[in-house]
């Protein structure tokens, strides 16, 4: 008879332990996600990032530790789009966390809460190369998103944990603000860049050019994920002299030399831009992401 | 005591299905959206060929090349076409199901239903319930299927433990998520010791293993069946290094006599680096060990060729991602036995040096080349060169990669 009482408390300890915890835990699966979940839940919530925001998000790679973390997490925030598809359903399917798993409350794409550019008119095939067929996932980019993904999250937390719903509500209102004072300064500062026609290494700076009002016309890359041939460098050249296009803009994380021989070829300049939150040191939180961006673009002389 | 154990089985289940209401309520109460787009069943199809030859003649490749999906002739072999469906079944369970096709030496056609299993969705505890058919759990390679292998052929030590096609059966296994601040996870398992992909225990009667012919032996018994445990843990060692160590152990009978047992037990080790700044995934530097060993008592005590075989190996590769898309691998095994083994292909003193380059095109293709060196005692010529090109592809959905 002992033994039966000793498991059952055992048993409800478990219980009790995996659904009362102080802090609300948060896992995202990128380092924007986690900055804006922080900003939101303040000190109700605890955020880990599954991945560093010097790593692309789409070729992360499921490790252990993250089972361990998706167990424990109360809401996970997600890119979406098939964004974390190479690794995140089989996560899931390891982490045995229901409260998490789609569908549920801790479950939350914020992909459902912007709405996407890119998505494909006719049927995709993988001829087409990294093409998402439901639209392209790099929305982060554009700040009028983070604001939509900061409301989505704090709707989220407040149904999650109604009783700190006023702070909740009270942490979107002065991010909303901190954002919109931000969103000004920004468009100020890259008031140069208006209208201008921009080179991107990959088509995942969309967001941004569609925000800050410049129009990006051509891809070192032929097709989305496809290394450059010499051929189609090529052929960007010619672009590059034909429209006058005096900007190239990627993350830190791909190579530079396909665009230090188009600099070379053209003079084009490079400015590698941080794509996320943890891209680069000091940038820490969403607000310090864009000022990374202004601060990048302007070292290498395109403002 | 058999009160207790119903006790224990009733607070358990309705926990469970405590537990399980409250999940319930939760669906419905759920404000996330199911993403359109995706297909409620996941559809892939993989194949997997190779073209290739060696010093040695088509005959002794079987006894060289001994894994069932090792490229195996001089000329092309069609290692692998393998279909995968996998899907949620319902709030309780996923399932997933592999269908293998090859074509054998005699050109036939085989089809081989190598998994096909559900597993529980969210257990209360971290617990984890698979059932099915489906590779044991032991060590980092054997569960890995052909089209994820790093090399194009499997480890000599494993085909010599755990048969051509890799050790699976029918049966259950628990897991259970360890609640401490490392993911560890401890696994214990139960399934059929008898048929084909078992080998080192029931098997069928007929084969022979170490000279020893077995013979016809009932499985009616709980000590009739295959037991696995397995500890796996996985630490960050720091931003850029993360490594998963684990312990493997199998118990269970094998039909070499009436009353004998085969016990295998191995360790597992996999450490990879990647910098803070990565391309696609690349460059990374992996590093997977696995050591083995097994104790098969053969014939029955009473019997005069009673004795013990001996057998261990294992492997170490290191594959260095150098640019986006671009693998090179260099893989050193061993296995060894005791006893009067130098004819035995699956017991003699084996060594082999495998380096190779895998280009990936995407991630839906690869080209591989390998050379293999190989010093055997079986064969008149000890030393044998091989040479491998192996191309894959893979349609349908896009195939997560697991750790």
């Amino acid at each position: 008879m002992r033994a039966y009482f000793a498991l059952l408390l055992w048993c409800t300890a478990l219980l009790a332990t995996s659904q009362t915890q102080a802090a609300l835990q948060v896992v995202t699966t990128t380092q924007d996600l986690a900055a804006i979940a922080k900003a939101v839940g303040g000190a109700h919530v605890e955020v880990h990032s599954l991945t560093p925001g010097t790593r692309d998000p789409h070729f992360a790679q499921a490790k252990p530790s993250m089972i361990r973390k998706v167990y424990d997490a109360d809401l996970l925030l997600l890119i979406g789009a098939d964004m974390e598809v190479g690794w995140l359903p089989a996560l899931l399917r390891s982490s045995r966390n229901r409260q998490v798993l789609p569908g549920n409350p801790g479950y939350l794409d914020l992909s459902t809460s912007v709405s996407l550019l890119g998505k494909p008119a006719g049927p995709v095939t993988r001829d087409m190369g990294d093409v998402h067929a439901q639209g392209n996932p790099h929305y982060w980019l554009d700040p009028d998103n983070g604001r939509l993904m900061a409301q989505a999250i704090a709707k989220r937390l407040i149904s999650l944990d109604p009783d700190n719903a006023n702070d909740y509500q009270r942490n979107l209102t002065i991010f909303e603000q901190r954002l919109t004072n931000k969103i000004r300064e920004w468009q100020t500062a890259l008031a140069l860049l208006k209208g201008d026609k921009v080179i991107a290494y990959h088509t995942s700076l969309v967001y941004l050019a569609r925000a800050f009002n410049f129009e990006i016309v051509d891809e070192v890359e032929p097709k989305p994920g496809i290394a450059p041939s010499a051929a189609h460098l090529n052929r960007l050249i010619k672009h590059i002299n034909d429209d006058n296009i005096k900007l190239l803009i990627m993350e830190p994380y791909y190579e530079q030399r396909s665009a230090r021989f188009l600099q070379d070829k053209t003079g084009i300049r490079i400015a590698t831009v941080p794509q996320s939150v943890g891209a680069n040191p000091g940038i820490n939180d969403y607000i310090q992401l864009f000022d990374g961006v202004v601060s990048a673009l302007k070292q290498a002389g395109a403002l | 005591m058999q009160q207790h154990k119903l006790l224990l089985a009733a607070a358990c289940a309705s926990l469970f299905f405590i537990h399980s209401k409250i999940s319930l309520a939760a669906d419905r109460d759920s404000t996330g959206q199911v993403s359109l787009g995706n297909l409620p069943i996941h559809i892939g199809l993989s194949g997997l060929f190779s073209a290739g030859g060696s010093s040695a003649d088509t005959d002794e490749l079987a006894g060289l090349q001994s894994g069932g999906h090792d490229p195996n002739r001089n000329g092309f072999t069609l290692q692998n076409v393998e279909l995968s469906l996998s899907s949620t079944v319902d709030n309780y369970f996923d399932a997933q199901a592999n269908l293998i096709y090859l074509i054998d030496a005699e050109g036939e056609t085989v089809v081989e239903l190598e998994e096909a299993f559900l597993t529980t969705r969210g257990l209360p505890g971290g617990l984890q319930v698979k059932a099915g058919q489906f590779f044991t759990e032991f060590g980092r390679q054997n569960k890995q299927h052909p089209h994820t292998w790093a090399f194009v052929d499997q480890p000599v030590i494993l085909s010599r433990l755990f048969g051509g096609d890799g050790l699976r059966s029918q049966g259950a296994r628990l897991s259970w998520l360890m609640p401490i601040s490392w993911y560890s996870e401890f696994y214990i398992g139960t399934q059929n010791a008898n048929g084909e992909t078992v080998t080192s225990f029931l098997y069928a009667p007929g084969e022979e293993v170490g000279g020893h012919l077995l013979r016809a032996r009932g499985a009616d018994k709980g000590s009739d069946l295959l037991y696995s445990v397995r500890w796996l843990n996985g630490v960050d060692l720091s931003e850029t290094a993360s490594m998963n160590i684990g312990f493997s152990g199998l118990m269970g009978p094998n039909s070499s006599g009436a009353d004998t047992d085969t016990l295998i037990y191995g360790m597992d080790l996999y450490l990879k680096w990647q910098p803070t700044r990565s391309q696609r995934g690349f460059p990374f530097v992996a590093w997977h060990t696995e050591l083995l060993k097994r104790d098969y008592e053969a014939g029955d005590r009473a019997d005069p060729s009673h004795e013990t075989l001996n057998d261990s190996g294992g492997f170490s590769q290191l594959l260095w991602g150098f640019k986006p898309g671009w693998i090179a691998g260099l893989r050193y095994e061993y296995a060894t036995a005791n006893g009067d083994t130098a004819a035995d292909p699956l017991r003699d003193d084996r060594k082999r040096i495998s380096p190779t380059v895998t280009w990936y095109p995407s991630e839906y293709s690869k080209l591989r080349l390998q050379y293999n060196y190989d010093k055997t005692e079986h064969l008149a010529d000890n030393t044998n060169h091989s040479l491998w090109l192996q191309i894959e592809f893979s349609i349908g959905s896009h195939a997560a990669h697991t750790f």
